[in-house]
């Protein structure tokens, strides 16, 4: 194995299921996964038509974002109750307008004579092509991602009981809530581009799920989670390099295998009373 | 003279084209443990959320501790931390396994602000309050574990820990079994004799009334219809009143209970 080439590859795998598997704490704690599939969405949107301009490469990143923060923004800010429909269903709705706007802007490619593979690549990833600049740009926004969660640590947990009571507690949901639906579109968008949208999707879940079967309390599901995810983004590529197999797809099935087995663990607990 | 907690003026709440709670005057003053009852839809909850700034009135006013809600001064954050309040609903679990210590700290996490840990003095009162309501052995365990009247008892724990000058509690006895809802009831009397707190309870059953309750309010349709004592508001004819013929008021010991009246046999 090319160990400089492929050594930025392993670096973005494992930090884009860490840092994936440690934002799925929340949103898979807060039984919203639909968030995720419609910033990573809407990111694609955003990129669509960025691509639509004459942006190419690490420039398709700006529209991207603002595609997927404008989206969360627009989550964040309906009432589900002045709306009188259920969050998930405001985020079905959500998701379904950015993934048309993506294919209604993937059908202008046709139309202007554009090749449209670098922005149909976003849907897969290309992880195997990530290099040192990619990794920068998802070490910065892992960063980032620490600095909000440790600003708002408390505030984030009382949220991830209950808005209302967070709310009723004096906790300033609004503001918190704001800053940490900016955070998941960063986030997710920045790991969008090199894992891909339907890859994003099982790390943000399966590494969350897998954690809260197997430990009680905030700190270590979050420590839990985030280690799953390193360790589905790093088992996986390595199982692809040993068995010449997709990596996304490894990443996903080694990710879906670690909630099996945290299932079996917990199940094994439960009889033996613990 | 006891300095009022919560003062309501000409107040009105219009929601999908019907008033859902018209109240021209109420004045509940330090240390009162209050009682709301009322049929479902009576507008119960509305009042407590209109205490909390949830929900927004259409006109009159509302002022809590002394403060306007709308517009709020100070800021409803600021106001919300010193005003304890147990939900009428049971949280959707979140997929988290919080803990029993970590929920009851969402208590502390308003008051201790923006960029700063909870204290040791902080989980110190956390511990205390966990103590006092018999939880302290069930700290560590999942919330989503507990059975109903432990989860409720917790989110009073939760609300307690906020030290604060009113404790609201809309429904505390809700789908519990008679002797979670007995416990809840002993639990309030007990939480009243040692911190003389203003309380404001609504319900509508007669049996959630606790017996250290010296007011009771009653509700229908959006209106105040009666205000005093539970001895002389609960009549049979407001029993009557409020939930039909089929039942009756039986009173003891300051509790009362809606039994309901059999078929006569031929």
């Amino acid at each position: 194995m090319d160990l400089i080439f492929w050594a930025p590859v392993v670096c973005c795998g494992a930090l884009a299921g860490a840092s994936t598997g440690f934002l799925g704490t929340y949103i898979i704690g807060m039984r919203i996964p639909f968030l995720g599939i419609c910033v990573s969405h809407a990111a694609l949107a955003g990129a669509v038509f960025g691509g639509l301009c004459g942006l190419t490469g690490p420039m398709l990143l700006p529209p991207a974002l603002a595609g997927a923060v404008i989206a969360a923004l627009l989550l964040g800010t309906l009432d589900p109750q002045s709306a009188r429909v259920d969050s998930n269903v405001l985020m079905g709705i959500l998701f379904s307008l950015t993934m048309g706007l993506a294919f209604l802007g993937l059908g202008l490619y046709g139309v202007y004579g554009i090749s449209d593979n670098e922005v149909r690549s976003l849907l897969w990833g290309s992880l195997n092509f990530c290099r040192w600049s990619d990794f920068y740009i998802m070490a910065a926004a892992a960063v980032l991602e620490i600095v909000v969660v440790a600003a708002f640590y408390k505030e984030l947990r009382a949220i991830l009981f209950s808005r209302v009571h967070a709310a009723a507690a004096g906790v300033p949901v609004v503001p918190v809530w704001t800053a940490f639906l900016i955070l998941t579109s960063v986030v997710l968008t920045v790991n969008f581009q090199t894992v891909g949208g339907l890859m994003i999707y099982s790390l943000l879940t399966n590494p969350a799920v897998a954690a809260f079967l197997l430990v009680k309390g905030y700190g270590r599901a979050l420590a839990l989670s985030a280690l799953f995810g390193l360790l589905s983004g790093l088992g996986g590529f390595l199982l692809a390099a040993a068995t010449d197999l997709p990596t996304g797809a490894m990443i996903v099935i080694l990710s879906s295998l670690l909630v099996g087995l945290a299932w079996a663990i917990s199940g094994l607990r439960r009889r033996a009373g613990h | 003279m006891k300095a009022p907690v919560v003062e309501i003026r000409s107040l009105r709440v219009r929601r999908g084209g019907r008033t859902v709670l018209q109240v021209e005057r109420l004045d509940v003053v330090e240390g009162e443990v209050v009682v709301v009852l009322g049929p479902n839809g009576a507008g119960k909850s509305t009042l407590l959320k209109c205490a909390l700034g949830f929900t927004r009135p259409n006109s009159g006013e509302f002022r809590v501790l002394g403060h306007p809600v709308w517009p709020s001064h100070p800021p409803l954050c600021a106001l919300r931390r010193r005003i304890g309040y147990v939900p009428q609903m049971l949280a959707a679990h979140s997929e988290m396994p919080l803990t029993v210590r970590e929920v009851a700290a969402i208590g502390r996490t308003g008051i201790a602000g923006l960029f700063r840990r909870l204290t040791s003095s902080d989980w110190s009162i956390i511990d205390d309050w966990l103590e006092r309501l018999g939880l302290a052995d069930l700290a560590g365990q999942a919330y989503a574990s507990l059975s109903s009247g432990e989860q409720r008892k917790t989110l009073i724990a939760k609300a307690m820990v906020q030290q604060p000058e009113m404790l609201l509690l809309d429904e505390p006895t809700a789908n519990l079994d008679l002797f979670r809802r007995e416990q809840i009831v002993e639990l309030l009397g007990r939480l009243y004799a040692e911190t003389g707190l203003t309380i404001l309870l609504v319900c509508h059953e007669l049996e959630a009334v606790p017996p250290c309750c010296r007011r009771l309010l009653v509700l229908r349709d959006g209106r105040l219809i009666a205000d005093g004592p539970p001895e002389d508001v609960l009549t049979r004819q407001m029993v009557e009143n409020l939930y039909g013929s089929r039942l009756r008021l039986f009173a003891t010991d300051r509790r009362y209970a809606a039994v309901p009246v059999g078929e006569a046999t031929p």
